[in-house]
């Protein structure tokens, strides 16, 4: 009797053991995630004295100062105002001529029409830095530098081709049969396309807005590169600027900035976070 | 009639196409062709006239220019190590989550969140963690180690743009293994169980080879990603100290915007890595079809 019950606490100790060292790892691993958000969120409340003197406490005395400083200085509304600008015009252009596109290209079956897609599927592998010098030069060109529009619009010629290539991908999935039964009412084809076949399409949609917009909003060097005047920076671009400027000196006022800087992505991680996680996983084994 | 026919639709196919078309080529194609004839150009951005040198620059680049040899080998080392760490982290992560019960979505959640984040902002945020909260705690507790340059010195800084990175990309891998471990049947690995095998039996012979597809992918998206590295070396060290952390991209937009202005020699080295990344994705393509050919 005895015997089989230290039997069977061994058992639950060989699958206990296991499963508390992952849990402990995961709990470690997730520390080491948030500890840095942690750490800024801490210091960016104190004062410069407060900071110097113990970096891992809570404030002492809790300073909104370091935000007000730094809602000024990075023009925050202003900078908020230019991503959201950018991300607006390039998403819009984006969805809208790609699934255009991937529509119209899916159901030719020309050789021409797959010429033409395997132009745009051609490009997915060059990387950006590969062509920003020349880029550059037409967007000088065209008189395209410090315009918040104009960035939105560069972010429309290098987003096309993934998203529709994810199009074409959705598009082959989706009968046939609703289109033509509307063609057959004499819907002409613009109205066939945006009546039916793009609501269809929302689910592939809605993975490329999430896709774009995140990168559109994180995308660093094509800003940094095109923009120049301070009342058309982008968060990021504001940020640089400044910190170049504070030098290693203002850490309070540094980390208040960059907590305003996390916070749009985060607050829509939260809300979207299912969708958001979906079309990302989507979007990399796809493309 | 049907001449008019084709023509009709030869229009509404142009109509439908030829927007995305009209971007596509502005400002991805003309840059690209536009990269691969400067590169052969002595085009600098000082002097309105060029003339064509042939392949001089990429030879130049390739025997004669230390600073991109040495890009390109810190670039080699970042790869190395980042295609081994982010697949084995995310694969590890990955199985651990999938194995949990009721946390499972909060670590998902978690783990994924600086991935949301750009790594500009990341990096400054590392930055106060390397200059001065490690110092700190160096001071201030038992863990003198911490005390080191981590920016200042190169062979340090090179552990700081690591850990950076993988503090930011690990949770994109876990999110694609997350998604292969879930596409595998439930009954695979229960059945398994009833036949007596234990966790690491069924992890070894059933889970992994049935996420092997994600697993290339996985490598290959690193492979790429990481080659093309710029914003976390940019804003951790900025190439530094001295040039002894540059990557590829950073020597590429240093060559081009900030110390030497010669546009054509830095778009001879924009195609060299431009080179490099199809060689990667064609040979990607080539073990993708093997492995379907053996499927």
């Amino acid at each position: 009797m005895k015997n089989q019950k230290t039997n069977r606490t061994a058992v639950n100790l060989r699958q206990n053991i296991p499963r508390a060292l992952i849990l402990f790892f995961l709990i470690i691993a997730s520390v080491f995630t948030l500890f840095p958000i942690y750490i800024s969120l801490l210091n960016s409340f104190k004062s410069k004295g407060d900071l110097l003197n113990n970096m891992l406490s809570f404030p002492s005395r809790i300073e909104f100062a370091n935000y007000i400083n730094a809602f000024k200085k990075t023009g925050y509304l202003n900078c908020l105002y230019n991503n959201f600008t950018v991300v607006a015009v390039g998403l819009t252009g984006i969805v809208l001529f790609s699934s255009m596109a991937g529509y119209k290209i899916c159901r030719t079956k020309t050789k021409w029409s797959s010429f033409i897609f395997g132009l745009f599927v051609s490009s997915m592998l060059i990387p950006f830095y590969s062509i920003m010098i020349s880029l550059y030069k037409i967007v000088m060109k065209l008189g395209l530098d410090d315009s918040l529009p104009g960035l939105g619009t560069i972010y429309i010629g290098l987003g096309v081709s993934m998203a529709i290539f994810l199009y074409h991908g959705f598009v082959k999935s989706i009968s046939q049969e609703l289109e033509e039964s509307a063609r057959i009412d004499g819907c002409g084809e613009f109205r066939t396309f945006f009546r039916i076949v793009f609501p269809l399409l929302s689910p592939i949609t809605f993975t490329i807005i999430i896709l774009n917009a995140l990168w559109m909003w994180n995308d660093f060097l094509l800003p940094l590169l095109v923009l120049s005047d301070f009342e058309k920076y982008t968060i990021l671009i504001s940020i640089t600027i400044l910190f170049g400027e504070y030098g290693n000196n203002e850490w309070t006022e540094i980390l208040a900035t960059l907590i305003m800087a996390m916070l749009p992505a985060i607050i829509f991680y939260f809300l979207l976070q299912k969708y958001i996680v979906k079309g990302i996983a989507e979007g990399a084994i796809k493309g | 009639m049907n001449a008019v026919k084709t023509w009709k639709q030869v229009v509404i196919f142009a109509a439908f196409v030829s927007p995305a078309l009209l971007f596509y080529t502005l400002f991805m194609l003309i840059p690209a062709g536009g990269a691969a004839w400067y590169s052969m150009t002595n085009w600098n951005g000082l002097n309105p006239t060029y003339s064509f040198v042939g392949l001089s620059n990429y030879i130049e680049a390739l025997t004669d220019d230390p600073a991109f040899i040495n890009s390109f080998l810190n670039t080699l080392k970042y790869v190395v190590f980042m295609v081994l760490f982010r697949n084995l982290l995310g694969i590890m992560l990955a199985v651990f989550i999938e194995s949990q019960k009721r946390a499972r979505s909060l670590f998902r959640t978690i783990l994924f969140m600086p991935n949301m984040l750009s790594m500009i902002v990341g990096c400054f945020v590392w930055m106060f963690i390397f200059t001065r909260l490690l110092p700190y705690i160096a001071e201030h507790t038992i863990f003198k180690f911490l005390d080191r340059s981590w920016i200042g010195d190169p062979a340090y800084s090179f552990v700081a743009i690591l850990i950076v990175s993988l503090w930011g990309g690990v949770g994109y891998l876990m999110v694609i293994y997350i998604a292969a471990l879930q596409s595998i049947p439930g009954q695979l690995t229960e059945s398994a169980k009833m036949d007596g095998a234990n966790e690491v039996q069924v992890f070894w012979h059933i889970t992994l080879p049935m996420i092997l597809p994600a697993v290339t992918i996985g490598v290959f998206l690193t492979l790429n990603n990481s080659f093309q590295v710029f914003d976390v070396v940019y804003a951790l060290t900025g190439g530094g100290p001295g040039r002894q952390t540059e990557v590829i991209a950073l020597n590429i937009y240093e060559e081009a915007f900030k110390k030497s202005y010669r546009l054509g020699y830095g778009s001879a080295k924009a195609m060299i890595l431009f080179i490099i990344i199809a060689l990667i994705t064609f040979i990607q393509l080539w073990v993708m079809k093997r492995r379907e050919v053996e499927a």
